[in-house]
């Protein structure tokens, strides 16, 4: 069966989903045509769409060209934007590599999952939504970075491929790295890692499609990118692509940062600052080159028209604001996080913009939503598929924000919330609680706590955090 | 060589680069504060090089001064150890804020420490054969290239390269965490 027949705007819509296309149209007036609400009857009962999620890793949510970046260029990702929609608000509630994996996979705050920090173990309790989606007729396959603590891999019998590593505390390397695939250690195929990533989904793909026996069955994609974690190693036809370009950094920073307060850990020890930072935006070039390959050949597939794409970050990353650099901090630079929706029964509605905040934890049940099946009760997130029909539905008004000290990092376990407005975070010891106003103090220099205006806002901060930790 | 008394021949050199260092750390993290931004980046960039140059290269400075003035092998190599070991003292007291004491003592096994004492025991052997030279060059009959100071050159520089070349760092990183776990516990 092809994918095309489900796509609305396509000229070669079969005759029962046209039938059925105009039953609908007929039956709640033309007008309604015009409504977003229509992209939710555009899946026809009985097909579901092919399911890819691409994921990044530490990168800053506006290090893109679509955000007006000054030099990046990242045509792949920015065609997401373009033809998908975008989440201005998007964030993860705990801001580190490992918990924010744990949480896409589980739709579970990590205080529910379970994994911490980086040296907390995945215990495969909860359950991912690569499972259930198993169970509803899919192919599945992870594929990249897993860099989740433990012995090894996690057996997963229902992720048909399983393709990750374990090298270096489940990091990889940008160059041959060793993979284990399906339980097997086997060396690389290609020298850049994220080049045989690509390789390897391209490759599923195709082995997807011509398993046509019988009905053909939909597939479900995790591509987890190491890009662009450092120590950042661009692949050679990229190195120095920015050498010449001048780097902007946060006024509160020097040349000299990436070696001075433990920075030095953070994969930055070689040249200046506004050096490493151009080599992190060689890397996202490359990866994005690897994006863009791989949906032009979702497109030579024909599978366009029946696959949704959504594209995110496990954490952002802070070069130099509040003159700290890397992730684990409640700051904005780390907790937003790009994320892109492309379906085709959104396609007329490309190039929107979503306000509402969404989460990391939403990602697994809004997949399974698209996919049809029944979103379990332990997941603390909400499907964004009510927020993708319609731009003017309801979203949520806070995130809670965790996080639990990580050695050798040096930032003390808290406690926050982020509402659409302001900012509450209460650290375990040494560091003073903070409070900011974010529609007036964006860049978050002011800290309110302490302040008249910031005791007003504390018991109402406090009690929004109280209830969420309550899972309220 | 006279032997001088010990604030010449060991302290008042360790106390020269401890005084670059402290006052480039300072006023390094003051700069950012002046909020003009040329008068902050000069001086971050003229404090940056200081302190980097005084806890990374301070020991060419103290071996040979200490070295000229009688200092024994031994305080010469205690004199080009402090300061080092003082700035990692204070990026482990730095830990502090997350972390217990025993936590903190740890971290002076992390990859950094680690490299900057190859690359010490590198610059001491260097230090040695350069006063070797210079007294040498003097008349006095000394051998320049001896085995100590070459093998502290060799081997410091291997080790110095190798950790770095190994991963960039990123392997001997994973170690230092393994033997974290394995002392301080985890789950797994």
């Amino acid at each position: 069966m092809d994918n095309k027949n489900n796509d609305i705007f396509s000229k070669s819509i079969d005759r029962r989903h046209m039938i059925k296309l105009m039953g609908s149209t007929a039956a709640v007036g033309l007008a309604w045509l015009a409504s977003p609400a229509m992209a939710k009857n555009l899946i026809p009962k009985g097909d579901k769409p092919n399911i890819i999620f691409i994921l990044c890793d530490n990168v800053q949510y506006d290090d893109f060209g679509f955000m007006n970046h000054p030099f990046i260029q990242t045509p792949g990702v920015d065609s997401l934007a373009r033809d998908g929609i975008v989440f201005d608000n998007a964030f993860i509630p705990t801001s580190l590599c490992s918990p924010s994996r744990a949480s896409i996979l589980t739709g579970a705050y990590a205080h529910n999952h379970g994994v911490k920090h980086n040296h907390t173990p995945w215990t495969g309790k909860k359950t991912t939504f690569m499972e259930y989606i198993k169970g509803a007729g899919y192919d599945t396959a992870f594929i990249g970075k897993w860099h989740m603590p433990g012995r090894g891999l996690p057996a997963i019998p229902s992720i048909d491929l399983f393709v990750s590593y374990t090298y270096r505390e489940g990091q990889g390397s940008y160059m041959n790295c060793p993979l284990i695939v399906n339980g097997k250690h086997t060396p690389p195929g290609k020298k850049y890692l994220t080049e045989e990533l690509t390789d390897r989904a391209i490759e599923f793909m195709e082995k997807n499609r011509r398993n046509a026996d019988g009905p053909q069955k939909p597939f479900c994609l995790y591509l987890s990118h190491r890009a662009a974690h450092p120590p950042f190693v661009p692949p050679k036809d990229i190195r120095g692509m920015y050498a010449d370009k001048k780097v902007a950094l946060p006024g509160e920073v020097d040349s000299w940062f990436s070696k001075t307060n433990g920075n030095v850990f953070q994969g930055i020890m070689m040249g200046s600052y506004e050096n490493q930072y151009r080599k992190y935006c060689e890397v996202i070039t490359a990866m994005d080159r690897q994006i863009q390959r791989f949906l032009d050949k979702i497109d030579e597939m024909g599978l366009r028209n029946n696959t949704i794409i959504i594209f995110a970050a496990d954490n952002g990353m802070m070069w130099g604001e509040h003159r700290c650099h890397g992730i684990r901090r409640p700051y904005e630079e780390v907790i937003r996080v790009p994320l892109i929706v492309r379906s085709p029964w959104t396609a007329k509605m490309a190039g929107e913009h979503r306000k509402q905040m969404a989460l990391n934890i939403d990602v697994a049940p809004t997949i399974l939503d698209i996919a049809g099946v029944h979103i379990p009760a332990d997941m603390d997130g909400e499907s964004l598929l009510p927020i993708l029909r319609d731009r003017d539905a309801p979203g949520r008004k806070a995130c809670l924000l965790e996080f639990w000290k990580y050695y050798p990092e040096n930032t003390p376990s808290y406690v926050g919330v982020r509402t659409m407005t302001h900012k509450y975070v209460e650290y375990e010891k040494t560091l003073k609680p903070q409070i900011f106003d974010l529609v007036n103090d964006p860049r978050e220099q002011n800290n309110l706590y302490g302040t008249q205006s910031g005791d007003k806002l504390l018991p109402e901060l406090k009690t929004m955090m109280e209830a969420l930790m309550q899972g309220k | 060589m006279v032997k001088q008394d010990i604030k010449r021949r060991f302290f008042y050199p360790v106390f020269i680069i401890f005084l670059i260092m402290s006052i480039s750390w300072t006023l390094y993290n003051i700069a950012w504060r002046i909020g003009i931004p040329s008068i902050h980046q000069t001086l971050a960039t003229i404090t940056g090089t200081l302190l980097f140059l005084s806890v990374t290269f301070g020991t060419l400075f103290i071996y040979p001064v200490a070295y000229f003035r009688g200092a024994s092998l031994k305080e010469r190599i205690l004199a080009s150890l402090i300061n080092p070991f003082l700035w990692a003292t204070k990026e482990n007291l730095r830990l502090l804020i997350s972390f217990s004491f025993s936590e903190s003592l740890y971290y002076y096994l992390n990859p950094l420490s680690i490299w900057l004492l190859c690359g010490l025991v590198a610059q001491m052997g260097i230090a040695e054969i350069f006063c070797r030279h210079l007294l040498k060059k003097r008349g006095e009959a000394v051998r320049v290239l001896a085995p100590g100071p070459l093998s502290a050159i060799i081997i410091g520089l291997f080790l110095v390269i190798t950790l770095f070349a190994w991963g960039q760092g990123e392997n001997i990183y994973v170690i230092f965490l393994e033997g974290y776990r394995k002392i301080f516990g985890s789950d797994f």
